[in-house]
């Protein structure tokens, strides 16, 4: 039988930042059911919908430009699949665009390798635009960054600094705005709020860590210096 | 801390929302969740389950429930749960009120809070949500402007513990008389009269009790003197019951949670009650007599369920569902039109003596699980005492064939402590499993697999076993004890349920009105989620229950006499005491009653009495 893969990007905003990853796959397979569209699923004892995301989101986390690709058992138009698929997806669960992709093309996982993402920050006390400059500057300037992760085998420290190959912030009213860009890879990376954190410790930053509001703003398949989207990596662009 | 509008209780509780567990919980806007405009509906209800979300939601009653009500223009109905123990520190933290999720809305703001009782270990959890809605707990301490406060479920038919916090109980099935006291709900907003006015006219309605009506004395030995009812109330209640279940309400557009809850999937109601006649089993006696649907009606059910839902899994649900007597039209049915499309079917509490290894095979087709069987005894005799009509021949050829077939796990469930049980009994539970491993290696099973599972017998009201004393602590740990010595084997797995849960749910099953004392102390000194081994705190309840000067042996370990006032004689399943006493005497004789489905009438008295009879469609 002919089948049909295709990448899609989606947000997976507001009350869907809640929705948790392993939960996810559910989420799709059933919109994808209700919407008639018959989903291709792995041969064996128990089958498994062809259905594979990106890089998990944190519970909690806004993704505004986040990575699926699914393999369909029937022909359909794209536009039909995506159309018919919006209407079943929950709030905040936005299709921004979906392209066919080849047989061959490598599954999500294996090629994204960097991730950019927002965090906002209140201001417990003003804080001056020149002295946040200042902090991050000087937390970018350090060779290393440790960080002390607390895991179920107790207190790790980590070298944060490797990871992040961005990082700027502004004062926007009462809260701070960062941007930071991230590598990803086998090894793990860096959660935004640990590199928020530590600046913030370090710079003496009037930040309120406990109620972050953090957005991954996309994800991405960086080599040789140029940065390119899912979308355009698969269909050889 | 009733103050808070709606969207107050939003902001506040999405600035923690992200650091409690399982958030997903709390929002309130699943895949066909129900958001009616509150200003144009004349009577809000919440639903309280009474339990965490995941508990609740799998709860056929809700689904039915929750869309039954809002089918109707004039009233809406929004859901809440027990929040988690995490969630309810944060909200206790922030002074934010137990809300409903659909509006966000607090409770206080709704017309009718409606629980419902499955359990009675969730009966801490009623008070403490009443506690966090900012609601009084006794209803002669509300006001007017206070909600009212129902419960139904299967609990209700021993309502007493909870008499004193509960304005009015329904008995029975709710589907026809729940919207009539809306209805009346409805009326008293628009021309409120007294409260005992309003309360008389609930007490017309079929199935509710309304306990401020009928009180009941003591006699010095602890035992119930006498319930007097209101002269102006029924002597007694009869349960509510769906004559005509074929064109009674189903809702085929259940909401799909975000997160995995206990029972994920479709569920297809394929009949109500069971007439096998299982003489500790409740639900057996309260839900008769049997009423089927019929296989066009359920494949309907079906088509509309997969649209609405995308669920991925069917399951056929009842009592009994191996009794069905269209079992095999449906399953070919669903899955000649859904195997394509990765819907599988499930069967839960599979008999052994309808099961058919060939209709196991059909329904794993798609999705291969584990099977479930429960003899509930070790030895042929204490399965006659019981009325289980379960031989270990059945047992024995069931479980080849399906070694056969291809699995290689199987579960066993059994209780201990059953009347007249013996140390037979209990060997007798060793050698079927061990048996049972045998038969799956013979069948060329390399890693066979057996988990036995036992939970100790809790006398129920309206049972035959409703006068049967709960076994003791100790020797019901003994038993567990030496279970878990003779069926130490690597093929084998060896579950069982807490005593002290067992024993806690047998003293409020058979439990009086004075039992609410202790209750609402228990709940003051932090007690909830009971039926929550972590969550248990046993030594409190039986502080509590010593302090208000009651003594729980006398409600779980004494043995009842035919002729004591039982705390729920009021209350009417439709099936007989003369019957229920037959039943006890023939089990101590070791004798067995036979199904009505395919014997004669055993007298139960519900078909006489409510005019009915069973309708089974095969």
């Amino acid at each position: 039988m002919s089948t049909l893969r295709v990448r899609i990007a989606y947000t997976k905003m507001e009350e869907a930042k809640y929705i948790a990853h392993l939960d996810l796959t559910k989420v799709f397979e059933r919109a994808l059911r209700r919407a008639g569209v018959r989903l291709a699923y792995s041969e064996g004892f128990n089958p498994h919908p062809k259905l594979a995301f990106g890089s998990a989101l944190a519970v909690g986390v806004e993704g505004a430009q986040e990575y699926l690709d699914i393999e369909l058992e029937q022909e359909i138009e794209l536009d039909e699949l995506l159309g018919r698929l919006q209407e079943q997806l929950p709030a905040g669960i936005r299709i921004i665009e979906g392209r066919q992709i080849t047989s061959a093309a490598k599954a999500l996982m294996a090629v994204l390798n960097s991730a950019s993402y927002q965090v906002r920050a209140n201001l417990s006390l003003p804080l001056k635009d020149e002295k946040l400059q200042e902090s991050i500057a000087a937390w970018l300037a350090r060779e290393h960054v440790p960080y002390l992760r607390y895991s179920k085998k107790g207190k790790v420290e980590k070298d944060i600094r490797p990871w992040v190959k961005e990082l700027s912030g502004k004062i926007q009213g009462e809260e701070a705005v960062f941007e930071i860009e991230v590598e990803m890879g086998n090894q793990g990376s860096v959660r935004p709020e640990e590199i928020v954190a530590s600046l913030c410790d370090m710079g003496n930053l009037p930040l309120d860590l406990e109620h972050l509001r953090i957005k991954r703003t996309g994800i991405y398949v960086s080599y040789n210096g140029q940065k390119l989207s899912p979308l355009d990596e698969a269909s050889g662009k | 801390m009733n103050d808070l509008s709606a969207a107050d209780i939003r902001g506040q509780v999405e600035r923690f929302l992200p650091r409690v567990l399982k958030p997903s919980r709390y929002l309130g806007t699943e895949w066909n969740a129900i958001h009616k405009d509150w200003e144009q509906t004349k009577v809000k209800m919440a639903f309280a389950f009474p339990d965490v979300y995941e508990v609740g939601m799998s709860h056929l009653g809700l689904r039915i429930l929750y869309h039954l009500v809002n089918s109707y223009e004039d009233f809406l109905c929004e859901r809440v749960f027990a929040p988690w123990v995490d969630m309810e520190e944060k909200m206790r933290e922030h002074k934010i009120p137990l809300f409903a999720l659909e509006s966000y809305r607090p409770l206080q703001d709704f017309d009718v809070i409606g629980f419902t009782l499955q359990y009675e270990m969730s009966f801490s959890n009623i008070l403490n949500m009443l506690d966090l809605a900012g609601i009084p707990w006794r209803a002669k301490d509300r006001a007017p402007e206070h909600p009212w406060i129902i419960a139904g479920g299967p609990c209700a038919y021993n309502p007493e513990p909870l008499a004193p916090f509960i304005d009015f109980f329904m008995i029975g099935e709710a589907e026809e008389t729940l919207p009539q006291l809306l209805k009346l709900i409805q009326e008293q907003k628009e021309n409120p009269v007294s409260r005992e006015e309003f309360l008389l006219k609930v007490a017309q309605v079929e199935g509710a009790y309304v306990p401020e009506f009928y009180e009941v004395s003591y006699k010095e030995d602890g035992r119930i003197q006498e319930i007097k009812a209101d002269p102006r109330v029924p002597q007694t209640i009869k349960k509510a019951i769906v004559r005509d279940i074929e064109s009674s309400y189903f809702p085929t557009n259940p909401i799909v949670p975000y997160m995995e809850i206990i029972h994920d999937r479709m569920m297809l109601e394929v009949m109500r009650g069971c007439s096998r006649g299982c003489r500790f089993c409740q639900a057996g006696m309260l839900y008769r007599p049997v009423r089927e649907r019929s296989p066009e009606t359920l494949l309907r059910h079906a088509e509309e369920l997969v649209k609405s839902t995308g669920y991925e899994e069917i399951s056929l649900t009842s009592l009994s569902t191996g009794d069905y007597s269209c079992i095999q039209p449906v399953i070919r049915g669903i899955l000649d039109k859904y195997s394509k499309d990765k819907v599988s079917v499930s069967l839960p509490s599979l008999r052994l003596d309808s099961f058919d290894v060939k209709l196991a095979e059909e329904v794993q087709k798609v999705k291969k699980t584990g099977l479930t069987f429960a003899p509930e005894a070790g030895t042929q005799r204490l399965r006659d005492v019981i009325n289980k009509g379960v031989t270990e021949e059945d047992l024995y050829s069931t479980a080849e064939a399906v070694f056969k077939a291809g699995w290689s796990s199987i579960k066993l469930y059994f209780m201990i402590g059953l009347p007249t049980e013996t140390q037979e009994d209990l060997d007798g539970i060793v050698a079927m499993a061990k048996k049972v491993v045998e038969l799956g290696m013979g069948a060329g099973r390399k890693n066979v697999n057996v988990t036995v599972s036992t939970s100790s017998f809790v006398p129920k009201s309206h049972t035959p076993f409703q006068w049967e004393p709960q076994e003791g602590k100790a020797s019901l740990e003994q038993k567990q004890k030496y279970l878990r010595e003779k069926l130490r084997d690597r093929r084998i797995k060896y579950n069982y349920h807490d005593v002290e849960t067992s024993f806690l749910e047998a003293v409020f099953a058979k439990g009086d009105r004075r039992l609410a004392d202790a209750l609402e102390l228990a709940v003051q000194k932090g007690c909830k989620f009971d039926g929550w081994h972590e969550h248990l705190k046993y030594d409190t309840w039986l502080e509590c229950i010593a302090q208000v000067g009651l003594d729980p042996h006398f409600y779980a370990n004494r043995a009842m006499d035919y002729d004591d006032i039982l705390p729920w004689d009021h209350i009417e399943s439709g099936v007989s005491k003369r019957f229920l006493i037959h039943e006890h005497h023939k089990a101590l004789k070791e004798a067995r009653t036979l199904d009505c489905r395919y014997a004669d009438c055993t007298g139960c008295g519900i078909c006489p009495e409510r005019g009915l009879k069973i309708d089974l469609k095969g």
